[in-house]
């Protein structure tokens, strides 16, 4: 087997998953109207907030970049996919014994599946938003540069996402319910990843702390990468995204061991 | 004899947490107590039990899902639990309530994702796709989603899917659940020509008699995590009932019959069927006394159903292995 052939399963997995997306018309539709909806108040509870400030940048972004940056940490969080209840399911009903019958790693499998899912979803998202985003405050200047570090930190940002989903998902061998850990994960991407609020905006105090935590490189880093780039903000992502990955990781690793070691086979 | 898998006394404890208000304790649970058995590649092998009997439990060791808690299985040569990658190539599964297809997507797009799983040559993936699709009846439907067929189609679209790589063992776990009465045999007699044709190696497990009647030459029981039974389904039936169903039509309306160990199951006007337990009365004093009680037209004596056998076998296990 060589790294080609292993390395193309993967890629057809998550080719099979963005085709398998796509099918769904309803839901696409869905999840646009949802993500239209909260980049609409949002731009106009921001509009509010720079009318009652006194400069035109509030920590350090005007308002068209403010809402730009929403629609990029919007279409991030959106597109998430649901790879903890997946995992959970699979424990719980025993479906499991699906996915370790085939020649694959199961978290090389999900990998793929989840990526193939959220880049169909973030194009659309991305898409969508930025429609509704020329609309309402027209564009930004852009530079290709900004634009490549911001595709730079993407797939990392995708990749810890999951590797933290994937880890709770894991946590179905433990407990009897991962729905709460589940919904306390994505409330924390939310506060501490800058999903609503860049994090320049936060207290002076708590920034160091946030910019340093896993959450910020989901969510902050590509959306302040594609509204303000900045080479030294590439450099500490790249740095903080690449300590996060081998930590999550690594606990992937142990706690899917330790996990699969423990499996049950009740009821067929 | 080539041997497709062996299994030397396999072992699998679970231990099971309880609470009692802030005091927890621990049990120990033997869902697998020993097993012994081979199984020679091309043989079908029925692999039955009472719910919670270790059949799953078994299966998933055999696929290296589970390790055990102790013992050894060789199944084409790899150790399931250490192997488990390797040995997917050769071996294909159907869990019946748990789908491998693409829910959105039609079976075509599962069938070529699982070609570049197992990374088959391109040539043979069509050539073996293709026959699949002729043999299993599926062309109707390739591009259909999965969502949108019925279970009958499903269900042959997932064996399918699961031959697809050619393995030489092939483990199903319960593939007629649910099925209606024609789509169970269509589905039993694909299962059997895949055996016969193509030599695979299939462990079966079923609680539908009809699915083992059918499909497997040999039936291998197991209750309490043990083997009870392990011996070809013919055998098995003559074994473990030491009864025969007697079926006669007369000419003319026959006299009243008494003999010991002898009960009519039905009975109308030139019609018997009647149950006669060997062990009281030779079948062969039977049907002397049937030929006398009347001009008979016809005369058929069969094996009991395999459903009555296999409860007697579970009732019988019940009493001898204490819980």
């Amino acid at each position: 087997m060589t790294t080609m052939e292993s390395a193309a399963r993967y890629f057809w997995i998550a080719r099979t998953a963005a085709r398998s997306n796509l099918a769904y018309a309803g839901e696409v539709i869905y999840r646009c109207s949802f993500l239209a909806i909260i980049l609409y108040i949002f731009m106009r509870l921001w509009t509010v907030v720079y009318a009652g400030a006194e400069e035109d940048r509030v920590g350090g972004l005007t308002l068209p970049q403010m809402l730009w940056y929403l629609v990029i940490t919007e279409a991030i969080y959106l597109s998430a996919p649901r790879v903890a209840s997946e995992v959970d399911e699979d424990v719980r009903t025993g479906r499991l014994a699906v996915h370790l019958i085939r020649p694959l790693s199961y978290a090389g499998g999900h990998l793929s599946r989840a990526m193939g899912d959220r880049v169909v979803r973030f194009a659309i998202n991305l898409a969508v938003g930025a429609v509704i985003a020329l609309v309402l405050v027209g564009p930004i200047p852009l530079r290709w540069s900004g634009i490549v570090m911001f595709l730079a930190v993407l797939p990392a940002a995708f990749l810890l996402d999951f590797l933290g989903m994937f880890l709770i998902g894991l946590c179905a061998f433990w407990l009897e319910s991962t729905s709460g850990l589940a919904i306390i994960y994505t409330r924390t991407v939310m506060m501490f990843g800058g999903m609503f609020l860049p994090l320049s905006i936060y207290p002076a105090a708590l920034q160091p702390i946030l910019r340093v935590l896993p959450f910020a490189s989901m969510l902050s880093a590509p959306g302040t990468m594609f509204v303000n780039p900045s080479l030294t903000l590439l450099k500490e992502s790249i740095v903080i995204q690449g300590v996060a990955v081998a930590i999550f990781a690594g606990m992937v690793g142990i706690v899917q061991s330790i996990a699969l070691r423990r499996l049950f086979a009740n009821g067929g | 004899m080539n041997r497709g898998v062996e299994i030397r006394e396999l072992r699998k404890n679970f231990a099971l947490t309880r609470w009692t208000g802030f005091s927890r304790s621990v049990f120990k649970v033997v869902a697998v107590n020993g097993i012994s058995m081979d199984v020679p590649e091309g043989q079908a092998v029925a692999f039955i039990g009472p719910n919670g009997a270790g059949k799953s439990t078994t299966i998933k060791m055999l696929t290296g899902i589970l390790h055990p808690t102790s013992g050894n299985v060789s199944v084409l040569g790899f150790t399931p639990w250490r192997d488990r990658r390797k040995l997917a190539h050769s071996i294909g599964a159907v869990f019946g309530q748990r789908s491998q297809l693409w829910y959105h997507l039609p079976p075509g797009d599962t069938f070529e994702l699982l070609s570049r799983i197992y990374s088959l040559e391109r040539s043979e993936f069509i050539r073996t796709r293709d026959v699949l699709i002729e043999r299993f009846n599926l062309g109707s439907f390739m591009a259909t989603p999965v969502r949108k067929l019925s279970l009958g189609q499903r269900m042959r679209a997932e064996v399918a899917a699961s031959l697809l790589h050619r393995p030489r063992v092939l483990f199903l776990d319960e593939p007629t659940i649910g099925l209606d009465v024609i789509a169970r045999q269509e589905l039993r007699s694909l299962i059997c020509e895949w055996n016969r044709n193509d030599g695979t190696t299939i462990f079966l497990t079923s609680h539908d008699a009809g699915d083992i009647e059918h499909v497997a030459q040999r039936v291998v029981v197991i209750n309490h995590g043990q083997v009870v039974v392990d011996d070809n389904v013919v055998a098995v039936r003559r074994k473990y009932l030491g009864a025969k169903i007697l079926r006669v039509q007369f000419h003319e309306l026959p006299r009243t019959m008494l003999l010991a160990g002898v009960t009519m199951l039905r009975e109308s006007a030139f019609e018997w069927t009647l149950k006669v337990d060997t062990a009281v009365t030779p079948v062969r004093v039977v049907t002397a006394a049937v030929l006398d009680a009347g001009s008979v037209a016809d005369i058929a004596v069969e094996d009991p159903p395999l459903e009555e056998v296999i409860a007697r076998i579970y009732s019988e296990s019940r009493k001898e292995v204490p819980t």
